[in-house]
């Protein structure tokens, strides 16, 4: 133990010098390996739906043998299935998605459309979620088996339980139709008027999600309240409200970060449902579409997206952990 | 004046359970003050109650002056001002008691960045001159640096340092070198004393150590069961206990002094009895014997992390233990002790050099469950800490029976017998037969391990660290028992252990390691009267020892 103690404690002086770079370094490989391997299958499982693309290109048209074979053509369909995808990767790199089958427009520009809508929606809703969900873990972990604590663990296991459809429908009805607060329907126009518009949409997002954050700050929090170390921050006369910040929440964030990024995808999925009640147009809504018209040049792009948030959202957090523990970058020997 | 009065302290959890019965006690300024007792004797309890630190939802009664001021009942704003500038206190273990997540500079200028308003320079220039004040070698460096780049004893003299920085009139320090090894303990106390004579401080030392105890304090309080047994100065508690429980407690500290007390113990006891191994006097190693119950020649290990330098673990080990004899192996923490036994028990493979047990080469790691069964039937291990090596969930008839079962044929009406009789061997009755881990004690629990370890009659049985985690009446109730084992039964034993006091009671050879090797190996009486090495020098001063203090504490102050 302590052989090993001293080979850390010289050489993990600096957390940004070179085993951190080489951390980081290691980090963008396996991030590419991932979206490769992300690649793989979304490109080839095309193969494996049943459904022909060029069939629902020439839909409600009796096909002549010359029109399969130039519709064929045009979207590169008679091409072996490896260079399919390394022309669908090498334009993917450089922005290209291909053609949709169903707008007979560019991907990139059917999915940029709709993209703001989504995004919006998604950090609208993860900052209600870290905001509410870390406040409440807050306020149970320091009213640990107190009234306060079980009526918030109740209260977001209520909530969460309450799926999004019901949730968008009761929100609607109640602060839209009846309260008239906020709009039914459409993303409005311009920064602050989809603000406006989507203040009711992200909340039906975040209910479900709140208790996952609530409930991981509030055992990761309970966890350090009960640390040796909190309790000599105590013992040196510094102030409640002190420790806890600097001590208790500080030390608990690692758990929670890690929560949220694995979130990130399950928002964007989730969002389908939402924007589907609430009649906006974005993402999810085009993926549903697009999954129903056999659009596969749409649905590979969303998909990819959704991964490559996903991959790159945890590999920032993977990144951002030996800031919040310095420990980390040592190696577990370190521990 | 006195800096603290303690008057009939009771401490009432909240689910009504008595902890403290009214406690009574004192520091003068400049006083050194030790509380002493085992586990459970309530004594972190009644330190903590002095910085108003108490178990929520307990309720308090009688009271505690500090520095002129009552800590009970006050106010939360007179408990921090009383936490800033009256009493600080040590904590255990420096790695849980400095938050990992900051620098070692925010720690110990946190309080008086943020209690006292000093600008950040200022408490920086306090925080270095502390730094060097408990002589860390490097202390602007230190100020960036992270508790994990740290080893224990240099966490505590942190620890120290951070007490410090509030001026504290009392030193709280609760089992200050307790986590710590032996030559760590002597300088941390070495510092502590400095700190206390240096600043007029008064100490409140609270330990399980009796001799450590009355190697430094003034006075002594023995705790137990939430009472007071007895007050007293230092030395007058050590040599003429008056309270029973006080006597017991002298009695069971293990002594590296060979007095009358000591050689009557089981070191000679077993090298009489122990005629079934070896026939000649088994003090100078014999050759013509059999086969050597266990035989390690150029046994070595080196852990190679990813990223970092290699560890060597064991470096060319080589022993010989005969059977019914008794070695123990003694070394700091990072000596490659553990490794060692782990190589012999068959849990770490070994790099190179050969092992053999019962005359069987054994240097191979066992591959696969008949290898495996073997080697457990040969060897068998009783590890540290009797709460974490028992399962939870069977009880110790049932853990035993498993072993039994495991190894031999037997069927269960028979290996429910031998687990009876087994457990009577060790001490303890049918009834506990049927209890689980959770309902037995500390010393119970490590007696149903050597009573499971020994089901099976293996040829060598390893305890590693096994009455470590044991107060020192249970520990010497443990050791006992190993003596009478070995008594009945001719036991061979490698008994790995950091106290040098415990070895002299059971082993007849000693072993000492360092680093990976081998420095020092002896007669164990030899080697602790007249030790050639400088390391097992260093051990054997390193060990808190009352007498030579004492007179300094007889001498006026």
């Amino acid at each position: 133990m302590a052989a090993a103690q001293a080979a850390a404690g010289s050489g993990a002086h600096g957390r940004f010098t070179g085993a951190g770079l080489r951390r980081v370094a290691g980090k963008l490989g396996g991030l590419a390996l991932t979206l490769f391997l992300a690649s793989l299958l979304v490109f080839f499982s095309r193969f494996l739906v049943p459904g022909d693309p060029v069939s629902f290109l020439l839909r409600g048209r009796k096909p002549s043998a010359e029109a399969v074979a130039q519709v064929t053509a045009q979207y590169g369909l008679d091409l072996p299935p490896w260079q399919q995808y390394l022309d669908w990767v090498v334009g993917a790199l450089h922005g290209d998605f291909g053609r949709s089958l169903q707008f007979r427009q560019d991907v990139a520009t059917v999915i940029g459309d709709r993209l703001p809508v989504t995004l919006m929606l998604v950090v609208m809703a993860g900052i209600g979620i870290a905001v509410v969900g870390v406040g409440a873990g807050i306020v149970a972990a320091l009213n640990r088996g107190k009234a306060l604590d079980r009526v918030t663990l109740i209260g977001l296991t209520v909530l969460s339980a309450i799926p999004s459809f019901v949730g968008s429908i009761v929100l609607i009805s109640v602060f839209a139709v009846q309260l008239g607060w906020f709009p039914t329907f459409g993303s409005g126009d311009g920064f602050g008027d989809m603000v406006y518009h989507l203040v009711l949409p992200s909340i039906a997002l975040a209910i479900v999600f709140v208790v996952l954050v609530g409930k991981v700050t509030r055992s990761s929090m309970v966890e350090q309240l009960g640390r040796e170390h909190v309790e000599v921050a105590t013992s040196r006369g510094l102030k409640r409200g002190t420790v806890i910040r600097r001590h208790v929440f500080r030390n608990a964030l690692g758990p929670i970060l890690t929560v949220s990024g694995v979130l990130v995808a399950g928002l964007i999925v989730a969002s389908t449902i939402v924007e589907a009640a609430f009649g906006l147009s974005g993402i999810g809504s085009l993926l549903v579409q697009s999954v129903d018209r056999l659009d596969f040049p749409v649905v590979q792009a969303i998909v990819m997206f959704v991964v490559t948030a996903f991959v790159v959202v945890n590999a920032v957090v993977d990144v951002l952990e030996p800031v919040i523990d310095p420990r980390s970058a040592a190696g577990a020997g370190a521990r | 004046m006195s800096l603290l009065d303690i008057r009939n302290l009771t401490i009432d959890l909240a689910d009504g359970r008595r902890l403290l019965h009214g406690i009574s006690l004192g520091v003068a300024e400049g006083e050194t003050v030790g509380l002493v007792g085992e586990s459970g004797s309530g004594k972190s309890l009644t330190a903590r109650a002095v910085l108003g630190l108490t178990p929520t939802g307990s309720r308090l009664d009688g009271s505690v002056m500090l520095d002129g001021h009552e800590v009970l009942g006050a106010a939360a704003r007179e408990v921090r001002a009383l936490r800033r500038h009256s009493a600080a206190m040590i904590f255990q273990d420096p790695r849980a008691g400095i938050n990992p997540m900051r620098t070692l500079g925010d720690h110990l200028t946190e309080t008086l960045r943020l209690c006292d308003g000093l600008p950040a320079a200022d408490a920086e220039a306090r925080a270095l001159d502390l730094l060097a004040a408990v002589r860390l070698p490097r202390p602007a460096d230190h100020l960036t640096q992270y508790p994990h780049e740290f080893s224990g004893g240099m966490l505590q003299r942190v620890m120290i340092a951070g007490a410090l920085t509030s001026a504290p009139k009392l030193l709280v320090c609760d089992e200050p070198t307790t986590a710590l090894d032996v030559t760590t303990q002597a300088e941390i106390m070495r510092v502590l004393v400095e700190q206390r004579e240096g600043r007029g401080m008064g100490m409140l030392l609270i330990t399980h150590d009796l001799a450590l105890a009355a190697s430094v304090c003034d006075r002594l309080v023995v705790m137990r069961a939430g009472r007071v047994e007895e007050e007293g100065s230092a030395m007058r508690v050590l040599v003429a206990p008056e309270a029973d429980y006080t006597r017991r407690l002298v009695a069971a500290t293990p002594t590296l002094a060979a007095g009358p007390a000591a050689s009557a113990e089981p070191p000679e006891a077993p090298t009489a009895s122990a005629p079934a191994g070896s026939g000649p006097g088994s003090s100078d190693a014999p050759s013509a014997a059999p086969a050597p119950a266990l035989s390690v020649t150029g046994l070595s290990k080196t852990y190679r992390p990813r990223g970092r330098p290699p560890v060597i673990a064991v470096a060319d080990a080589s022993f010989e233990l005969e059977r019914g004899g008794a070695l123990a192996v003694v070394g700091e923490s990072g000596s490659g002790k553990s490794t060692l036994a782990r190589m012999i028990v068959g849990l770490e493979p070994s790099d190179g050099g050969t092992l053999s047990i019962g005359g069987r080469d054994r240097a191979a790691g066992p591959r696969g469950r008949a290898e495996r069964l073997e080697r457990a039937r040969s060897v068998q291990m009783v590890f540290q800490d009797p709460y974490l090596s028992l399962d939870p969930r069977v009880t110790a008839g049932r853990s035993i029976e498993e072993a039994l079962r495991l190894h031999t044929r037997m069927p269960r009406a028979a290996a429910r017998n031998r687990a009876v009789e087994l457990l009577e061997r060790v001490g303890l009755t049918a009834e506990h037969a049927a209890a689980r881990p959770r309902t037995l004690s500390g010393g119970q629990r490590q007696r149903v391990a050597i009573a499971r370890a020994l089901a099976i009659e293996p040829e060598v049985l390893v305890m590693d660290e096994a009455t470590s985690a044991l107060d020192v009446s249970v520990q010497a109730q443990v050791l006992d028992l190993v003596a009478g084992l070995r008594r009945e039964r001719g036991l061979t034993l490698l008994f790995i252990s950091h106290d040098l006091a415990v070895v002299r009671r059971v082993c007849e050879q000693t072993l000492v390691m360092r680093r990976g090797e081998v420095v020092e190996r002896g007669a164990t009486a030899e080697l602790l009267d007249a030790p050639r090495h400088p390391y097992t020098r260093l051990l054997l001063d390193s060990v808190p020892r009352p007498a030579a203090p004492a007179d300094s504490v007889v001498a006026p102050r």
